[in-house]
């Protein structure tokens, strides 16, 4: 039985069947069916996306570069894993290369300062980012964050886990592992006595 | 012995590898059954077990932080999409001339201005051949009908309208401003005054004013006020 089952509904409102219809119409070019996907999983990829990049600022860019790759890639989708898993891993790679661009602008000395301009953030959002788990999931690199927040948060097998960020399972596990340790060394409150693996 | 020892621990460490799916109930059956087996026995595991549920009941327990989507952002979202598709049509273009460039730049110099203008010809003859067969026979459907007023056939009516006063952030761009206006049916009909106010009117017969209002007000990088101008709130401005 499954501990978590509301976790698998935040992933999955609409039966994968339904999903890769729409797919299939947003390949031919449907934009009411790009405006019906872009609905059903703009909750979803923003959380997703926030949880991994841990900056408000860039969520709206990353979300729009995912709808782009899907309205360009819907007729390349096979159909062999669910339309949710293509497009969280198309979100997870699109995510962490604007984490890499922006590291790197803000490595160059020669960037100008980023612009000082009062982003809106939710109480909720704020809450996410600056509590003590939040802190302890933001020290954690973006690819261990990935792989606890898609276990912990939507309740996903480690194989599926795999095939969105694009790794073997034993790179999952890996990942898992060091986020794991870590984890205990900044949140005491999880009661870590013994044998830390 | 020692043999029967490292067993022991491989496998002790793949059941605590596996935890954290165990936990969250993902596994396969036959994979689930062989940690509980496990468990029933190691203490080690038992309390891995419980860290991993208290780790698992942080994380799920921090929420939904989403807001939902607003009109405007998906109208940006596609303007973000049609850009590119454009991007694209434009090097697609540059792709398809390539290959008469290269005949224009092999050929000897005197003829290449002959190729060139044969060329041109060519494309005008193709744009008038096909503005005729558009411009033939009667009026495309998709073209409204042509307004004539004369002196028994009065203006039309004036659509009804609300008037709104909004001011702007400065560093809001014009793009920011016109997506903004765009997903409120709204034009700038007035302004800016001297304190920077504009005046926009948006359509009487589309959303009550309150919900328009709500939406200007849920971009507060863009838009630092936005009212009903005073006496307008409820009342079209053509009655």
């Amino acid at each position: 039985m499954n501990p978590f089952p509301r976790f698998r509904n935040i992933l999955v409102t609409m039966s994968s069947s339904d999903e890769l219809t729409l797919l299939r119409k947003v390949a031919a070019k449907d934009r009411k069916a790009f405006e019906a996907l872009y609905h059903l999983y703009y909750r979803r990829l923003f959380g997703y996306l926030l949880k991994i990049t841990r900056r408000a600022e860039l969520v709206e860019e990353v979300l729009n570069d995912v709808m782009l790759a899907i309205w360009k890639g819907a007729a390349g989708f096979d159909g062999r894993s669910r339309p949710s898993t293509w497009i969280f891993g198309i979100a997870y790679h699109k995510a962490l290369k604007v984490l890499a661009r922006r590291t790197e602008e803000q490595s160059d000395p020669d960037s100008p300062e980023p612009v000082d301009r009062e982003e809106p953030e939710s109480l909720a959002t704020r809450r996410e980012l600056a509590g003590v788990l939040g802190r302890a999931l933001g020290s954690l690199s973006p690819e261990q964050r990935a792989v606890v927040e898609l276990t912990y948060y939507y309740g996903l097998a480690y194989p599926e886990i795999a095939e969105i960020v694009g790794c073997p399972v034993n790179t999952v596990k890996t990942r898992m592992f060091h986020a794991r340790r870590r984890l205990k060394e900044l949140l005491p409150g999880l009661g870590v006595t013994g044998y830390a693996g | 012995m020692r043999e029967w020892e490292d067993r022991g621990e491989r496998v002790h460490q793949r059941i605590w590898e596996l935890l954290p799916w165990y936990v969250n109930g993902s596994l396969a059956e036959r994979e689930r059954e062989g940690i509980e087996t496990h468990l029933a026995a190691c203490h080690r595991c038992q309390e891995e077990e419980r860290v991993c549920r208290r780790t698992a009941t942080a994380v799920a327990g921090a929420g939904e932080v989403a807001p939902s989507p607003h009109p405007v952002q998906f109208q940006r979202m596609l303007a973000h999409v049609e850009e590119s598709e454009r991007e694209e049509r434009r090097q697609a273009g540059g792709r398809l001339l390539a290959p008469f460039r290269s005949f224009v730049q092999a050929a000897p110099r005197p003829l290449r201005g002959a190729l060139m203008a044969q060329a041109a010809v060519i494309l005008l003859l193709i744009g008038v051949v096909g503005w005729q067969a558009r411009h033939t026979g009667a009026a495309s459907p998709a073209q409204p009908p042509a307004v004539y007023r004369t002196l028994s056939n009065p203006d039309p009516a004036p659509v009804p309208s609300v008037r709104l006063r909004i001011m702007f952030w400065p560093k809001a761009t014009e793009r920011e401003i016109r997506d903004l206006l765009h997903g409120v049916n709204g034009e700038i009909t007035a302004g800016p005054s001297r304190s920077g106010a504009y005046t926009v009117e948006v359509p009487a017969t589309g959303d009550p004013a309150g919900v328009v209002l709500a939406r200007l007000r849920s971009e507060p990088q863009v838009v630092m006020l936005a009212e009903p101008t005073a006496g307008e709130l409820g009342k079209p401005a053509h009655d």
